[in-house]
């Protein structure tokens, strides 16, 4: 009897990663999800498996911890199971002055962004060569083209991502294996960068792209086996500006967009939760 | 039908659609009720002897205070519905920031219950299947509208954990007789048109499933989320999800007259879209459909109302006998406005 095969996806509670397990069942793909520890893991779990004829198999894991990757792998392994994609999805944003930014929180994203995605690839490899189609889809962004303020150790790490997966790529030309490194503008992951990504100005807003959207152009970018994918004709026709201006007019394009981008965000407010001490009522 | 008797209660939004029918069901079973308008010489105030209008605004803490004061319960429905704003954060203003002082205020006056009106747009578009009040959302907020309800949301349920008894109702697409509030988002403008003009729209494909609920069963669900609703929790008020194909079937088949119904695809309707935004740029007078308000009329909207039905005894009146009613008001309301032939009767 043949078992069944699975995609896993890290990062796929919320998002491009929820996206791209909703993407992926729709094309009747059974799922390893792989996420913080939380309920909307199982959440779209069920909700995925009410709608779509595919199993899905949660695992909750915190990948900015020691070990955790290798964990992820024996669990993987123990409940063998057979995976011929892998979406390395998870990762950590963050538009912020430099100063201003947690050393934690470089931690996290370098640990996230870089060490995770290299050691789930590396440790998922030779199951992913044991099939004759398989794929590896790494999260970049475009963020690694640019060098933007405010997100330099996030453009750095992102431009890792995309290094590595186009040397990979080229190791495993002759292999069973594809790398392929999605490289999406800005979008609207959550409910905080949503509202984010409304205070640009008006061309990056008009580049801002919802999850579903990318996750969708992505996949088709990745069967069609692309190399780099760009979702978004607007963030195609920046990366095209990019080869073609000279590099004092994208400095100052570049600062008036970032500029004009506010991480101290003044639409938070709206973000603030509920504070004050209510008065229990009397009983009735 | 459900009774309920409240000593004072307080509904915001009482110029609008729900909210108007609202406060004069909450009157008319023998609650005081107040109501909160911006202007009090607004056509939409609804009109009781038990009803008491107060001027205020929720955008503005210090003029909800005299209106919440020793109200037992608190019908939070106003909000700003539309596409698209000329100033984009009045929708935060508006929605999270004025529920966020009715919350406060309501914490401050001792309010025992608070029920917020949301909208089934902050669950979103639904996949094969029903969707259901604890769902992930399946695409990213398109609208401000729907992120703003969201984040409101949010709010209503932290203030249930901080110890006011606050639930959540949400509306899908509602229809029934009244108010004509929200001019061409609504279905109810819908459902006018086709009395009154020669040529309707319909979206293609014409497969996509809505849910409708009647203002009667939205109206009865408030009262029985007031009454026995679970703290913190959210509840799907909605109606029968219904195929935009089918639903134009029974518009024909109940009022009886036959109109030529031109079926849109999305493209034409993002087109649409986007002349609204060009007339809005010269008028500059907001719209209520875009071309981002278009891509929410192209996707499965299916709900279930199971939780509200077992918990709370939630009743949906069918379709088709809440469309008789609905045709059957419009049309007399159409006799009175003299903009129909004789000859068309209710069947």
């Amino acid at each position: 009897m043949q078992s069944k095969i699975y995609t896993l996806i890290t990062g796929s509670s919320e998002g491009l990663g929820k996206a791209f397990a909703i993407e992926c069942a729709k094309r009747h793909m059974n799922l390893i999800l792989v996420a913080l520890p939380g309920p909307e893991l199982s959440a779209l779990a069920t909700l995925i498996k009410t709608n779509f004829p595919v199993e899905v198999v949660c695992i909750p894991k915190d990948l900015c911890k020691d070990e955790s990757c290798t964990e992820l792998f024996t669990e993987v392994t123990v409940l063998n199971l057979q995976v011929n994609m892998l979406i390395n999805n998870a990762g950590l944003g963050g538009t912020v002055l430099f100063e201003q930014g947690s050393p934690l929180l470089y931690e996290k994203q370098i640990r996230l962004n870089v060490l995770a995605t290299t050691l789930i690839t590396r440790l998922f490899l030779p199951l992913l060569q044991q099939h004759n189609n398989s794929y590896i889809l790494n999260v970049g962004s475009l963020a690694s083209f640019f060098c933007l303020p405010k997100k330099h150790v996030y453009g750095a790490t992102k431009s890792f991502v995309y290094f590595f997966s186009k040397s990979l790529r080229e190791e495993l030309r002759n292999s069973s294996v594809q790398v392929s490194v999605l490289c999406p503008g800005g979008i609207n992951t959550n409910p905080a960068i949503t509202l984010m990504n409304k205070t640009g100005n008006y061309i990056s807003r008009l580049s801002i792209m919802n999850p579903e959207e990318v996750a969708e152009s992505a996949l088709i970018g990745m069967f069609s086996g692309k190399e780099v994918i760009i979702p978004g004709t607007l963030n195609y026709s920046f990366m095209l500006l990019d080869k073609l201006l000279p590099a004092f007019i994208k400095k100052i394009l570049t600062r008036i967009t970032m500029n004009k981008l506010d991480s101290n965000n003044r639409m938070s407010r709206y973000l603030v939760p509920a504070m004050v001490t209510i008065p229990v009522p009397a009983p009735r | 039908m459900f009774k309920t008797r409240f000593m004072k209660v307080l509904v915001t939004g009482a110029t609008g659609y729900v909210g108007h029918n609202l406060a004069m069901a909450l009157a008319k079973i023998g609650n005081i009720v107040h109501v909160l308008v911006r202007n009090t010489n607004s056509e939409f105030i609804p009109k009781h002897p038990l009803i008491k209008v107060f001027e205020g605004d929720i955008t503005k803490k210090e003029t909800i205070l005299p209106a919440i004061e020793n109200c037992e319960t608190v019908f939070h429905t106003a909000a700003l519905v539309r596409a698209r704003r000329t100033k984009p954060t009045d929708f935060f203003d508006i929605n999270v920031e004025g529920t966020r002082n009715m919350l406060e205020a309501a914490a401050q006056a001792g309010v025992k219950k608070f029920v917020y009106t949301s909208t089934a747009g902050v669950i979103g578009s639904s996949l094969k299947k029903d969707m259901r009040e604890d769902d992930p959302r399946v695409i990213g907020f398109n609208t401000d509208y729907e992120l703003s309800k969201f984040l409101a949301e949010k709010l209503v349920k932290e203030y249930a954990s901080l110890g006011l008894h606050t639930v959540i109702a949400v509306a899908t697409k509602v229809f029934g007789p009244g108010l004509d509030t929200h001019p061409q988002i609504s279905i109810n403008s819908v459902i006018r048109r086709y009395i009154t003009s020669p040529i309707s729209f319909s979206p293609l494909p014409a497969y996509y499933v809505s849910n409708y609920v009647f203002i009667d069963d939205l109206v009865q669900g408030h009262l029985l989320l007031a009454a026995k609703g679970r703290k913190g929790e959210k509840y799907i008020l909605g109606g029968e999800n219904i195929s935009y194909r089918d639903f134009f079937k029974k518009l024909r088949l109940i009022s009886g007259i036959k109109r030529i119904v031109l079926p849109i695809p999305q493209w034409i309707a993002a087109i649409f879209g986007a002349m609204h935004f060009i007339l809005y740029k010269i008028k500059g007078k907001d719209p209520y459909y875009d071309s981002k308000a278009a891509s929410l009329i192209y996707c499965n909207k299916s709900f279930t109302s199971d939780k509200a039905k077992n918990e709370l005894g939630y009743v949906i009146t069918p379709f088709t006998i809440a469309l008789k009613q609905t045709i059957r008001s419009f049309i007399i309301e159409s006799y009175a406005k003299q903009n129909i032939h004789a000859d068309y009767r209710v069947q």
